[in-house]
């Protein structure tokens, strides 16, 4: 446990003097901003900016409601765009220690592997979340001045639910580190083994139910305040983040 | 204390060591000598417990060595710290990760920087030392637990002349007081301060050649001549069987088996030649390493 706490206050310390909790954070802060503010002021934005020319929009359109710009927000800003610079920040979690030599160092110590990893797993966590997490409450705050109230108590759920995504993209890219020595490939596969998680969820109901992505359906659903708390979609994720560690732990422990 | 015993290790399918056998003794500093890609890391990564292997044990007396963990000091080939940890922080951090207390660490820290000549480096940060700095610092961290078996790879290759020189002078003081394994393939650096060197070639152990292996192995003979013979030929005789001409008047002489001096300068008097010096000829580490990683 001193080992645990050793090695994930060491990452958390890295981030900050790397200044990663200001950098990330803003980047979430600057999605969580745009999404409510073009759906509010789109038309505005276009007769501003110009090049509108041709394009009209509806002056009776329906507003979107809160939760459909909250939902717009997390799936095609954080989701996508917020995804992939996540990934990259995540690309030398493992990779840098190989390469410097800090992995041999900690590893000749008294210290599991498992201890290794998992520290590795939660300082990543804490600081994505952090930045996430600050970001989503700014577009929260956003949304709902523009858009009307949400319920808070959904709000923070989904936030739960999400960082159980998160958690299994950390995990993730750490089995990935110990496939491919490369940042940059680590960084290409992982994103594309997330999208592959996302997008497998969606063709049939047992590969909804069988895939690591189907939380983010559950986390969605809380926006949509559809109280539908499927625990098995919790397993699933919980069980593929076990599963990527301990494969994680065999390939460093071989190779 | 240390004995590996018919280790196997394969990596992506590729054998990196077979049946790996030796044992270290106490106190002894052995030299681990081979050519890049012999398997030297992939040993000392099995020995310190950074990677598991198929077949054999690794004990450390008597008893699995990953057991053993507190009792070893490594020195990884790359020495790149957390930069923008200081020297103190590093071996603060390290320390922990070894179970060590707060309190024992805050004495031993400024003492360990001592030993190592970086007393005044303490403050400064990684980023901010030489690469000989780095190396020293790495020994410090494989010595800030008072380990006591002691494992450098490739210590010095990295460093320039300054830098090597300083390594060099701290491995020298170490060895006397801890069991030391080097691996290296810079084999001077390895002849001055090894006990005994276990040679690999392709994952096997080709040699285990003892300090006074040179002194031991009596079968060749320097010999300078006053009258130089008309053929070499004439310098053969029932002990030696082979004559190399090194310079007009120096003969190596090369017998089937060990050679006695009195009777070679027994047979050169009775054949009237002239002898000026005579001595056995003392191979170096770096030609007995060559004859056993060379492919013919």
């Amino acid at each position: 446990m001193t080992n645990f706490y050793t090695l994930t206050r060491t990452e958390l310390v890295e981030a900050a003097k790397e200044f990663k909790f200001i950098w990330l954070t803003l980047f979430f802060v600057i999605l969580g901003l745009t999404q409510p503010l073009i759906t509010k002021y789109m038309d505005v934005i276009l007769e501003n900016v110009g090049g509108a020319d041709g394009i009209t929009i509806d002056p009776n359109r329906p507003v979107p409601s809160s939760a459909e710009v909250l939902l717009s927000t997390i799936s095609g800003q954080f989701n996508q765009i917020g995804l992939i610079i996540l990934i990259i920040s995540l690309m030398g979690l493992i990779a840098a220690d190989r390469n410097s030599g800090m992995q041999d160092f900690i590893l000749t110590r008294p210290v599991s592997l498992r201890s290794y990893l998992v520290s590795k797993l939660a300082g990543h966590w804490i600081i994505s979340m952090f930045s996430i997490s600050i970001g989503a409450v700014v577009s929260y705050v956003y949304t709902i001045f523009l858009f009307g109230s949400f319920s808070f108590s959904n709000f923070v759920l989904f936030l739960l639910l999400y960082s159980l995504w998160i958690l299994f993209v950390v995990s993730l890219a750490i089995l990935i580190s110990t496939f491919v020595k490369s940042p940059i490939l680590i960084a290409v596969t992982t994103i594309a083994a997330s999208i592959f998680f996302i997008l497998i969820k969606g063709f049939n109901h047992l590969l909804f139910q069988l895939s690591p992505g189907g939380i983010l359906n559950l986390a969605e659903n809380q926006l949509l305040s559809v109280h539908d708390l499927n625990y098995f979609s919790i397993a699933t994720c919980l069980a593929f983040i076990s599963l990527n560690l301990s494969w994680a732990s065999r390939n460093l422990k071989k190779a | 204390m240390i004995t590996v015993e018919k280790l196997h290790k394969t990596i992506k399918k590729r054998k990196i060591l077979s049946d790996v056998t030796f044992s270290i003794a106490e106190g002894e500093c052995v030299g681990l000598l081979g050519p890049n890609g012999a398997g030297k890391t992939t040993l000392i990564k099995c020995m310190t417990g950074i990677l598991q292997h198929e077949q054999g044990a690794i004990t450390f007396n008597s008893t699995p060595i990953v057991q053993h963990k507190k009792s070893i000091g490594y020195l990884s080939q790359q020495t790149d710290f957390k930069p923008w940890m200081t020297c103190e922080e590093s071996l603060f951090f390290f320390g922990k990760l070894s179970g060590l207390d707060k309190e024992f660490l805050q004495g031993n820290i400024s003492a360990v920087l001592k030993e190592v000549g970086l007393e005044e480096k303490g403050h400064y940060k990684v980023e901010q030392l030489s690469g000989g700095m780095k190396q020293r610092l790495g020994i410090a961290q494989a010595i800030l637990h008072q380990p006591l078996l002691l494992i450098l790879d490739e210590p010095v290759s990295a460093l320039d002349p300054i830098g090597r020189n300083e390594v060099k002078k701290l491995i020298a003081r170490l060895k006397k007081r801890t069991t030391v394994i080097i691996s290296t393939h810079i084999l001077d650096d390895a002849s001055e301060f090894c006990d005994r060197f276990i040679i690999i070639k392709n994952g096997r152990i080709v040699g285990n050649i003892n300090d006074d292996f040179q002194k031991t192995e009596r079968k060749q003979i320097l010999v300078k001549m006053g009258n130089v013979p008309k053929t070499s030929e004439a310098l053969k005789s029932s002990e030696v069987e082979g004559v190399e001409c090194l310079s007009p008047n120096t003969f190596l002489l090369t017998g089937a088996k060990e050679l006695h001096l009195n009777k070679v300068v027994n047979d050169f008097a009775a054949k009237e030649m002239d002898i000026t010096s005579i001595e056995f000829y003392e191979r170096g580490i770096e030609e007995i390493f060559l004859e056993m990683v060379s492919d013919t």
